[in-house]
């Protein structure tokens, strides 16, 4: 069955192709191991950054309710850091990146929305082949 | 080579010297993983992939901010972090994101 209804952690259903040959089980599983990777790589390279007391007020202000939301992230953490907000997403990047096998370039200029989808497109093809 | 550190800074202009480029956030993220690395500007260059003419611009940055600090150590300049200042510096920029709103929310 093929679907490309949005999810709670993915309003946009926009999933690439490995995910739009999974059944619906296999997406939300895939989706679920997506958002908790990221998430831990979040807490992980913004702790690694600026400590934990500034990671726990960041999670109590909701930063990273719904981190797999791109857009989202991203707009919490310019309203948070400004220009920094660049160098946190990139330290993510680069962390999830390293830990999915992907490449990463720190000469290019990063997009924030589309390493995202590249990377969730990764973790959807690992799962299928698991 | 390095000046000393500055005067009183808010918290929002310490955050904007940490964060103010990808290597000085891989420098932060370096030195937060290994609290008591000790090591030359070049050899800290090479651990995060960096040139060391690409990263002393901005090691210079973080170590008059106060957050790293430099010593000889027989014929080599070394440079470290300095656990007390970063734990200090680290609070003001906690205290200073307390007061701020996600995205202008009330």
């Amino acid at each position: 069955m093929r679907t490309r209804e949005s999810s709670p952690t993915n309003p946009h259903g926009n999933f690439g192709s490995a995910s739009r040959s999974m059944d619906l089980d296999q997406r939300f599983a895939a989706e679920k191991a997506f958002s908790s990777v990221l998430v831990s790589t979040v807490r992980e390279a913004v702790g690694n950054a600026l400590g934990h007391n500034v990671l726990e007020i960041l999670a109590s202000k909701g930063l990273l309710d719904d981190a797999s939301n791109s857009k989202e992230f991203d707009r919490k953490l310019q309203s948070l850091f400004g220009n920094g907000a660049a160098v946190l997403e990139r330290i993510v990047v680069k962390d999830l990146n390293r830990k999915l096998g992907i490449p990463y370039n720190s000469e290019a200029r990063l997009d924030y929305e589309k390493s995202l989808e590249i990377a969730r497109e990764v973790c959807f093809v690992e799962s299928r082949m698991k | 080579m390095f000046r000393g550190e500055p005067d009183e800074m808010s918290g929002s202009e310490i955050l904007l010297t940490l964060l103010g480029s990808e290597i000085r956030g891989d420098l932060l993220v370096l030195f937060h993983k290994n609290p008591g690395l000790i090591d030359t500007v070049d050899a800290i260059a090479r651990r995060i992939g960096r040139t060391t003419v690409t990263v002393i611009s901005e090691l210079r940055e973080l170590l008059e901010l106060g957050v790293l600090r430099q010593k000889r150590i027989g014929a080599s300049e070394v440079v470290f972090l300095d656990r007390a200042k970063d734990r200090e510096l680290l609070e003001s920029v906690a205290n200073h994101l307390k007061t701020i709103r996600i995205g202008g929310e009330k």
